[in-house]
């Protein structure tokens, strides 16, 4: 298993930089616009935090984006949810299928390792994988807190990447059982159901009647505006994103153990 | 002798399609088995059955005395396959596949990799999106022998190879199977299965219909019968008493008469077509 894990990471590190240097990178500009937008914001605050419900979807009405904190949770917590999300959708719905895509399938399987080690080393590489793009993400924050002289908010950061790092998990997770069943709309339906997750997510705040439904969807507990707020997580958040994750990697041994491998 | 694959009614179906039906076989110890048939015989559904790429629905398969569904991981150990596509990661380097292949299983095939690149020329220092098929079938040919395994299972192996590197390749698997080894060979070429192989089973429209030596598919009981009459040719396959042929053909005009042994295409055609001998 550990052949297949070097293997893999050997084949996805550049995808994975070239996703890091991208998301990281465009949070950190984020974060540079702040000083020369500073003026502007001021004035967009007020207006922006008297929005109703969209101010609360948006996470605007319980943080001001006049702060640099503010401003992070905002500009960079949008930019890393949906660009986090979309790569770990993108990286995990392929990794199980492409063997069969690539015609590379009855070589793997012709080695002495199981599809169950061959879940595990696949599954171990995107969970590496998504840890590295937060690290390196986290590097890039790090350093744009750093270049405008502001106070690093490290708890809040922590927690914040933390909280992106589960939800790709989760969304990864999901895709990555769509990868098992080697359907041919799989790109689009891994990237499909995390835009349904992040959408629920924003309907959930803007329609009071859903509010108390929002810990289904992962977005709920990495809302950046509620973690740079101070704001507890949805109670049963966590516990449910445990289960998705396992239900989803059962499924996933479940159906790729009994598959037919296609030649 | 020791049975290194046993199949039993093996059947297995693509939801309302055909694939194998009750096929069983046996292939023994230190033979060289010819599996031949034309595609879509159900040859491949029979290999990816033994090696567990599908599950079959029915029936049950032995390979080196271990069950071949629960026991697949420690068969696979002591096999090597080639499949009839030798497609690999086209990024990688040929040194890279060939290493990755010897990593997962667990062992230093270094040597015997460079003895096999040498003999059959492999540049490893390649990449796999520059070769050509016939490159990748070597590549596949290393993989499948570096660690020495007591079965090989060929699936169509030569396609793509130069007669030269064809001949390098039986070469090696005949020192493989002085050495102990076993080795399935499917294939629909049927010079090389009259060639290399000692037995051989005959599959047609997912069923087997003939297991044999090659020497009794060639010399069976039936004869290729090819008579011309009134300008006409007939030609068939006899399986009965020579005297009554002779007696039915005496009562006909006849301008030209050939009575042979069929070879093995004809044995091979005269199943593939469904043909039944007269007899």
């Amino acid at each position: 298993m550990t052949a297949i894990i070097k293997q893999e990471m050997k084949l996805n590190l550049k995808s994975m930089l070239i996703w890091a240097l991208t998301v990281g990178g465009l949070g950190f500009i984020c974060i540079l616009m702040y000083t020369s937008m500073e003026g502007e914001v001021m004035e967009m605050a007020d207006s922006f935090s008297e929005m109703g419900a969209f101010s609360d979807a948006f996470g605007m009405s319980t943080l001001s984006i006049a702060s640099i904190a503010g401003f992070f949770a905002t500009e960079v917590g949008t930019v890393h949810g949906l660009g986090s999300v979309m790569f770990a959708a993108f990286f995990a719905c392929s990794m199980l299928s492409k063997e069969e895509d690539g015609h590379t399938g009855e070589f793997l399987f012709s080695l002495p390792v199981s599809r169950g080690k061959v879940i595990t080393g696949k599954g171990i590489t995107i969970l590496v994988c998504l840890i590295l793009f937060t690290l390196i993400c986290g590097v890039f924050y790090v350093l744009g807190f750093v270049f405008l002289k502001e106070e690093i908010p490290a708890a809040e950061l922590a927690r914040f990447l933390g909280s992106m790092l589960l939800m790709n998990i989760e969304t990864a997770s999901l895709s990555y059982l769509v990868s098992a069943t080697s359907s041919k709309t799989r790109m689009g339906l891994s990237l499909g159901i995390s835009l349904v997750l992040y959408i629920y997510d924003i309907l959930g705040r803007v329609v009071p009647s859903m509010k108390d439904y929002l810990f289904i969807g992962p977005f709920s507990y990495a809302n950046a505006s509620e973690i740079f707020a101070k704001i507890d997580a949805p109670r049963y958040s966590f516990p449910v994103a445990a289960c998705i994750i396992l239900l989803a990697a059962a499924a996933t041994y479940f159906t790729y153990t009994r598959k037919d491998l296609a030649s | 002798m020791e049975n290194m694959i046993g199949i039993r009614n093996l059947t297995k179906r693509y939801g309302k399609k055909r694939g194998v039906e009750d096929v069983s076989f046996e292939v023994q110890k230190g033979e060289i088995f010819g599996f031949i048939g034309p595609n879509g015989a159900g040859k491949s559904t029979t290999i990816r059955s033994m090696l567990g790429f599908i599950r079959f629905d029915s029936g049950s398969i032995s390979i080196l005395g271990m069950d071949a569904v629960k026991d697949h991981e420690k068969i696979l150990e002591k096999v090597g396959y080639m499949p009839s596509e030798a497609l690999f990661y086209p990024g990688m380097k040929v040194s890279e596949v060939i290493r990755y292949a010897a990593d997962v299983r667990g062992k230093d095939c270094g040597q015997e990799a460079a003895k096999l690149c040498e003999r059959l020329e492999v540049d490893t220092s390649k990449k796999i999106r520059e070769l050509s098929l016939g490159n990748r079938k070597k590549v596949s040919i290393v993989c499948a022998m570096q660690h020495r395994p007591e079965l090989f299972i060929f699936d169509e192996p030569t396609g793509g190879l130069d007669p030269l590197v064809q001949n390098t390749f039986f070469e090696l698997i005949k020192e493989y199977v002085k050495e102990g080894a076993t080795c399935l060979l499917s294939t629909h070429i049927l010079p090389e299965v009259r060639k290399h192989c000692d037995r051989a089973a005959i599959m047609r429209e997912g069923h087997l219909i003939k297991t044999d030596t090659v020497e009794n598919l060639i010399r069976s009981t039936a004869k290729s019968v090819k008579v011309t009459v009134d300008g006409r040719t007939e030609e068939y396959m006899y399986n009965g008493d020579l005297n009554d042929l002779i007696g039915e053909l005496s009562k006909r005009h006849l301008e030209n008469l050939s009575i042979t042994d069929p070879s093995l295409e004809d044995m091979f055609m005269h199943f593939y077509e469904g043909g039944k001998e007269k007899s």
